[in-house]
């Protein structure tokens, strides 16, 4: 995949991290590390996907957000920032933002949301998602494989999905569940239940007769890897 | 005022009497000298003198003379008027020409009476009249003059936090008022300005808190993307990323708290507890599941309160996840609805806690379980307190039991 993404986050540890995590998915990564040079980009290049800090020094992250509109552009545009609140979601959503992620977030949220919606503006989310063997229809939420069609769940669905997004990364036990369960079980429990699922999960695809992507690591962690 | 006009009345009456009483006692007096006179005069002549008349008596007596008359009052029952009338009396034993006579003297006191009547009777009425001229004109003053008060007091109440700027006191004519309203105005602005400065905060403070976690987050994923990590130096990543987790929520939890203290989240619509319920009895059923808990709902009416959705979410997923949480494997919840009162109950590994020790942030019972921040009930009792609900802690049978109901 040699899409084009410009992260603008003026924090360099944060705006670093997303930049490596991003790379190493195959991702081609631009910075901008305040308002006027995140500005200056987006106005001058093209993306696939813009992920935007709100809080940023010298103008606010919306206002890229709302130039991206006004200019008609076709990107994607991701927002993150440390407010969790209810009304900046709203209005996030609202000026024309595809999604909003609250800091701290997994880097692996992120990258799946980014897929998400690159498939969705680029492809109108009829791209198909390959991987090996598998292959899996986004509109529909089917797939297959081997060509022969498999019967997953909902939640099996979402999980493959993600595994495939971030294929070859460490992906721990929350980040998992937190995808495709929310934040609220810490309020409940813990994520133990999500074992069964992902056990479940494995069994349907080696029965189907693909391989067994999806190993433990360290104990508590998965990888969806093909070696 | 009015005692006083009664302690007046009764001066009045009194005073009144005493004088009309002692002028009649100096005409008894002076009646009985004459009559000592023309007694003197008339027995001169010969022959015992006497004299009965209604009002007069004077006849021989044999008693000793007194030195001076007694005068008293005394009430007679006149036939012809079929009551008893008042009199004034004199009697006195009288040596003339050294004969003794008893003289009694006697005068109607109905006018007297009757004169006193219509004075008091006239006072009374200019009193009356008075007293209610000076009521309504009080009122007809207190009408005008309290017209900026009670504007400034319609003001005050109506006032809401979050619109503290809106806020104006007028000048009025009068002095007192318009220091009252310019304090007012002044407090007005201290309050909004405060209002404001606590919003920054919370917000700055969300910013500046979190981006750093989220910068240790970040680096501790990447960290487990090493392959050459082993697993016990995973796990600790594992462990730290856990630990980062559970200090943005308790910060965003202390967050919530302040927030919903300084009132931004004032809410004009009124949302349905028992709907979020089932909104969350949904989101948490794999745990339920898991957990083998038996859930039973009965939703007798819709509990319609004035709330933020956030805080609805907020209140109840903690409420749902606390019963879940607490429950042991096998148990049960049990969640009721009426239009008044929201409850929920839940088997528990608990044993009974303190109702002032349940609702404080950072209690003892809840930081036990791993992941929890000890602030959950903490929120839960914030926003109960701030929208005029109540909340109460049973514990029987094994069983711990929360009710929310309308104040």
């Amino acid at each position: 995949m040699n899409m084009k993404i410009l992260i603008i986050e003026d924090e360099v540890d944060l705006r670093l991290s997303i930049q490596q995590y991003l790379a190493h998915q195959g991702w081609l990564c631009e910075t901008a590390a305040d308002f006027p040079a995140g500005m200056e980009k987006v106005v001058s290049y093209d993306y696939d996907c813009v992920v935007v800090d709100i809080g940023l020094p010298k103008g606010s992250g919306l206002d890229i957000v709302r130039e991206l509109k006004e200019i008609e552009s076709k990107t994607g545009i991701i927002i993150i920032s440390a407010k969790n609140s209810l009304e900046d979601k709203l209005m996030g959503l609202d000026i024309g933002s595809d999604d909003y992620l609250t800091k701290p977030f997994h880097l692996s949220e992120l990258n799946a949301r980014i897929n998400a919606i690159i498939r969705r503006k680029k492809f109108d989310g009829s791209k198909l998602i390959q991987f090996q063997e598998i292959k899996l229809s986004p509109d529909a939420r089917r797939i297959t494989i081997n060509d022969r069609a498999v019967e997953l769940t909902d939640k099996e669905y979402q999980l493959l999905e993600y595994f495939i997004a971030n294929q070859r990364h460490m992906l721990t036990k929350s980040a998992i569940a937190e995808h495709i369960w929310g934040d609220e079980y810490n309020q409940a429990g813990n994520y133990d239940f999500i074992y069964t699922h992902i056990k479940n999960l494995r069994r349907k695809l080696v029965d189907a007769g693909a391989r067994d992507y999806i190993k433990t690591v360290h104990g508590s962690g998965y990888r969806f890897t093909d070696n | 005022m009015v005692p006083l006009l009664v302690v007046g009345g009764f001066y009045l009456f009194y005073q009144f009497s005493k004088e009309t009483d002692r002028e009649m006692d100096q005409e008894l007096i002076y009646d009985e000298i004459r009559w000592i006179k023309y007694v003197q005069q008339e027995s001169a002549v010969g022959g015992p003198f006497v004299l009965k008349t209604p009002e007069l008596l004077i006849y021989p007596v044999n008693a000793l003379p007194a030195d001076y008359p007694t005068i008293v009052d005394s009430r007679d029952f006149e036939e012809s008027l079929n009551r008893k009338l008042p009199y004034r009396q004199l009697s006195q034993v009288v040596g003339v020409n050294s004969i003794p006579y008893q003289i009694v003297i006697r005068r109607s006191q109905l006018q007297k009476s009757v004169l006193i009547a219509n004075v008091t009777r006239i006072m009374a009425f200019v009193f009356a009249g008075l007293f209610l001229i000076t009521v309504l004109f009080n009122w007809l003053i207190s009408q005008r003059l309290w017209k900026p008060f009670r504007q400034s007091l319609e003001k005050i109440r109506g006032a809401e936090l979050g619109k503290m700027e809106a806020i104006h006191f007028d000048k009025t004519s009068i002095e007192e008022f318009n220091e009252l309203n310019a304090a007012l105005n002044s407090m007005a602005n201290k309050i909004h300005g405060d209002y404001l400065n606590m919003k920054e905060f919370t917000e700055d403070a969300a910013h500046e808190m979190q981006t750093p976690l989220a910068i240790a987050h970040g680096k501790m994923e990447l960290l487990l993307q090493d392959t050459e990590l082993s697993d016990s130096q995973a796990t600790i990543v594992m462990q730290t990323n856990d630990a980062l987790k559970r200090l943005s929520r308790t910060n965003q939890s202390l967050l919530l708290l302040a927030k919903i203290e300084n009132h931004q989240y004032e809410s004009a619509e009124q949302i349905n507890l028992s709907q979020f319920t089932r909104k969350y009895l949904q989101s948490f059923e794999e745990i339920i599941r898991d957990k083998q808990i038996k859930v039973e709902t009965i939703f007798d009416g819709e509990f319609m309160i004035n709330l933020h959705p956030l805080l609805a979410e907020s209140l109840v997923s903690n409420l749902v996840g606390n019963a879940i949480k607490y429950n042991y494997t096998g148990g049960k919840i049990s969640i009721q609805t009426t239009d008044h009162q929201f409850s929920i109950g839940n088997t528990s590994e608990l044993p009974p806690i303190k109702q002032e020790q349940l609702f404080k942030r950072f209690s003892k019972a809840a930081t036990a379980k791993d992941g929890s921040t000890g602030l959950g009930l903490a929120i839960v009792k914030k926003i109960v307190d701030t929208h005029q609900l109540s909340i109460s802690y049973q514990h029987s049978e094994g069983m711990q039991l929360f009710v929310i109901q309308k104040k």
